[in-house]
């Protein structure tokens, strides 16, 4: 009997318990896309951009207060998307980036939602040719600055990866420049493999980047496609 | 029912008669703060802790905080050198370099500001002499300016609380938004003024407390840093919420005025003549090395130039530290198993100045060629310098005598055992046998990659157990000569030298270079201020006042001191210096393709290195509990 007494005052208790959770606080998990493309207003071609220390996008979610900004990054080729967003209203401005700073603007997001950025880089990367010849790598380029700010230096960039840049390099082969280009002065850029035998493995496949960074506070590099080459 | 109903009003009887005191017991292990501050002694235990609590940087501070000497205090001796050019670890380039986490100080920095206020607060009102009153003042003020100022080199503006809340049963009321770095940087100088105009010149009983010199020093360190923060912004601008509010950065316009602040509290103490450089006039390079070396080994014996130390008087938790056991080269580690954690790297090595070619660092040449900019690493076909197998260190030669007193070079001696340092072997056929673990009979000899058959018997670059340096050299600065390491955690009892008149000097220079102060002789005074330096270090040759003579002594002769790190933070170099940088290696090869083999050296990157990058946002660190504090967070985190 006493039993019986103890069994079910314990499942009345562990009933209760249950029965009164029934109602589960089950949200949507975030399930909202936002894409899109970093887009050069004149050339309509897109923005290279460095996939970490890059172009950032800021989103900020409206109806919350204090509420913490969150970050897509940007991809090399020139793209953005983020598929883990709750659908709401956001206010929205790439940040520290490699163009002219743009307004920021509201957008809604929800589903898969595309907005893209038609921008002025600060500097275009424009005939670039990059070969090998003999032993060493060699870079060519013009620059047209789209700022009247000093362009602050010039760089070849080297890496296994794709995603090579200034801050993704094994071999960096950089010049200061820290004035106003010509657009019709041509660069000269070169990386002489045996000298860096340690790191470049003749007969391997790497990436080679040509980038330019403006002087212009936290101002990122601008850059020409990467291009594959066997050393 | 009776039982029942006996006990329940039994039960309530009790309850109503204890009911009313239950929640205002006095706790039977604590004293209130009035009992505690009505006795002297009670105020100097209270004061004893708050010195303990004070951010000085030395022995026991690691990427992971202060005071780290309790229980197994296992951090691979990750000293803030390892996270500059100064070194690398033997394992790691140092966690996460500069995770936000590092180095972090903010919740302990606003209990010891708690707990300094307290006393503040408490000294008018104590049953003491006035004179004793104003000391305790000074000390108050001394540990706050401490205090703030290691919140504000981390953190750039923070709340500035200057009196210990209470809580009243309103949260809001409790939360002070940040003031701005200006400000701060202003309220830490102020209250140095205040440390300086109260404090003794020194205590009757000798006992480690600070003085004026030792606030003097605080607001020559404090001004220095930011002034420079104030000059060099613009080598690093952010941007954000944090910036708008003034709440970090500042305006170039601010750096004479902090200059001027750093020179005068330094000329202070210079023009005291209180204060000396530790055997000033070595009669060699040698004898320079040894008292160099006797300096940081026993600060106690240099009180002509020690202005505040922080002393470790026992062993065992809490008390002792860990340098000998953590940086001792792996033949003298006395069964302890985490050895020789500490390596300087070649970039630091190649720093010092040679005694024939004085005014300019001298990078160590390994090749007949002279030239050192290859760090592809051995080359069969480069004409090495060779050296005997007995002293090896006849490359260092003429290398200033402080690189031999805190760096063991390979072949010396330390502790009385030849330190073997050996990266690998040449055969006869020109090839190399480098880092890995081999033996070869050749004419009758046997060579070992690392210079000894058994891994108790070298010090360097096998990758057992992570005891061995990888990057040719070991470290001695700091550590006890003559006794044998003790196998076992925080044994050490080495004192901290907290400032030092070289420091002193050497904050005056930079400070008069970087604000073109003309003043009073001001030039004409660092200048021999940076060659008495190097004259303590044998140099015979004075070299002219420019900053990079300047810069390069404050990088050699601080060295280790857990200086460097705020060097790079203040002067925006940090950012500039690490961009996928690598540190390097001087590597000794044993060459058996002459009879009798010699050593040759090779300069390469160090193994199992990382390219390390110091992004500009950790110039200032994250500020923790935002979501509580309501504080406006430091740009990109």
């Amino acid at each position: 009997m006493k039993y019986l007494k103890f069994g079910l005052m314990a499942l009345t208790m562990v009933a209760s318990g249950i029965l009164s959770s029934c109602e589960l606080d089950n949200y949507d998990g975030p399930d909202a896309t936002l894409q899109g493309s970093f887009i050069d207003g004149e050339t309509q071609e897109l923005v290279q951009q460095d996939i970490i220390r890059g172009t950032m996008v800021k989103i900020i979610e409206h109806g919350y207060d204090p509420v913490a900004p969150q970050y897509i990054r940007a991809q090399p080729e020139g793209t953005y998307v983020d598929k883990m967003l709750f659908p709401n209203t956001y206010t929205i401005q790439p940040e520290r980036g490699n163009f002219v700073q743009v307004e920021p603007q509201e957008i809604v997001i929800k589903g898969e939602t595309t907005l893209d950025f038609v921008v002025t880089p600060y500097i275009r990367v424009k005939e670039a040719s990059i070969a090998k010849v003999g032993d060493k790598i060699l870079a060519t380029f013009k620059l047209q600055q789209n700022v009247p700010n000093n362009v602050g230096r010039i760089g070849l960039y080297v890496h296994p990866e794709p995603i090579v840049g200034e801050p993704i390099r094994t071999i960096a082969s950089e010049m200061a420049i820290n004035a106003v280009v010509d657009p019709e002065q041509t660069f000269t850029l070169e990386i002489d493999v045996p000298s860096n035998s340690s790191r470049l493995e003749a007969g391997k496949q790497y990436f080679f980047r040509i980038g330019a960074l403006i002087d212009v506070p936290e101002a990122k590099f601008n850059y020409a496609p990467s291009v594959r080459l066997g050393i | 029912m009776k039982v029942t109903r006996n006990i329940f009003m039994w039960v309530s009887l009790l309850a109503l008669w204890s009911c009313e005191n239950v929640l205002d017991l006095k706790p039977l292990d604590k004293l209130d703060s009035e009992t505690l501050f009505s006795d002297p002694e009670g105020v100097k235990l209270y004061l004893a802790n708050l010195y303990y609590q004070t951010p000085i940087e030395d022995f026991t501070y690691f990427f992971n905080g202060f005071n780290i000497n309790t229980g197994d205090p296992n951090n691979s001796g990750i000293a803030p050198a390892i996270q500059t050019d100064e070194a690398i670890g033997s394992e790691f380039a140092g966690l996460s370099p500069w995770g936000s986490g590092d180095f972090a100080w903010w919740d302990q920095g606003y209990k010891l500001i708690r707990d300094v206020n307290l006393l503040i607060e408490a000294v008018p009102t104590l049953n003491i002499s006035d004179n004793e009153k104003k000391v305790l003042l000074g000390e108050g003020s001394f540990i706050r300016s401490f205090a703030y100022f290691a919140l504000a080199k981390r953190y750039g503006g923070v709340p500035l609380i200057t009196s210990p809340q209470e809580y009243g049963g309103d949260v809001e009321a409790l939360k002070v938004p940040r003031s701005t770095e200006k400000e701060t940087w202003d309220f830490i100088l102020q209250e140095a003024d205040v440390a300086i105009e109260n404090l003794p010149e020194s205590f009757a009983g000798g006992e480690r407390r600070a003085t004026k010199w030792a606030a003097y020093a605080l607001k020559s360190r404090a001004a220095l840093h930011a002034a420079s923060l104030a000059k060099f912004w613009d080598k690093s601008p952010l941007s954000g919420t944090a910036v708008d509010q003034k709440l970090v950065g500042l305006d170039a316009s601010e750096a004479d005025r902090y200059y001027l602040a750093c020179i005068e509290a330094s000329e202070a103490i210079m023009d005291s003549k209180r204060f000396n450089l530790y055997q000033s006039s070595p009669a060699s390079p040698q004898e320079a090395a040894e008292n160099y070396r006797r300096l940081f080994e026993d600060p106690n014996k240099a009180l002509e130039e020690v202005i505040f130390i922080k002393g470790y008087a026992l062993p065992g938790t809490g008390t002792g530290h860990n340098y000998d056991i953590w940086y001792n080269p792996n033949q003298t580690s006395n069964g302890w198993p985490h050895p020789g954690r500490m390596n300087p790297t070649l970039e630091l090595v190649d720093s010092y100045e040679s005694y024939s070619n004085p005014g300019e660092s001298s990078p160590i040449v390994t090749t007949l060629d002279g030239m050192v900019g290859d760090d592809n690493g051995f080359d069969r076909n480069k004409s090495y310098k060779r050296f005997s197998v007995e002293n090896p260190y006849q490359l260092f030669e003429d290398k200033d005598a402080r690189l031999w007193g805190t760096v063991i070079l390979p072949g010396t001696t330390w502790k009385d055992k030849r330190i073997i340092i050996q990266g690998g072997y040449v055969l006869p056929d020109g090839s190399a046998k480098i880092e890995t673990k081999e033996s070869v009979t050749h004419n009758g000899m046997t060579y070992h990659t690392y210079g000894a058959p058994d891994w108790t018997q070298y010090s360097g670059f096998d990758t057992h157990a992570g005891n061995m340096t990888r990057t040719g050299f070991g470290f001695k600065k700091f550590l006890q000569l003559d006794d044998n390491v003790t196998p076992s955690w925080n044994q050490s009892t080495t004192d901290w030298i907290a400032f030092r008149y070289a420091e002193i000097l050497l904050n005056h220079a930079e400070a008069v270079l970087e604000s073109n102060y003309t003043a009073d002789d001001a030039r004409s005074k660092a200048e021999k201020s940076l060659n008495s330096i190097r004259r303590r270090a044998a140099h015979t040759v004075d070299i002219p006042l420019t900053l990079d003579n300047v810069l390069r002594e404050r990088k050699i002769e601080l060295a280790f001191e857990n200086k460097r790190y705020w060097d790079l933070v203040r002067r925006r170099e940090y950012h500039l210096l690490f961009n996928n940088a690598t540190k390097h290696a001087l590597v000794p090869l044993l060459d058996l393709r002459v009879e009798p083999a010699q050593y040759i050296f090779v300069r390469r990157e160090v193994s199992r290195g990382t390219p390390l990058t110091f992004p500009p946002q950790y110039y200032y660190k994250p500020i923790p509990g935002i979501g509580s504090n309501g504080l406006v967070q430091n740009p990109q985190y």
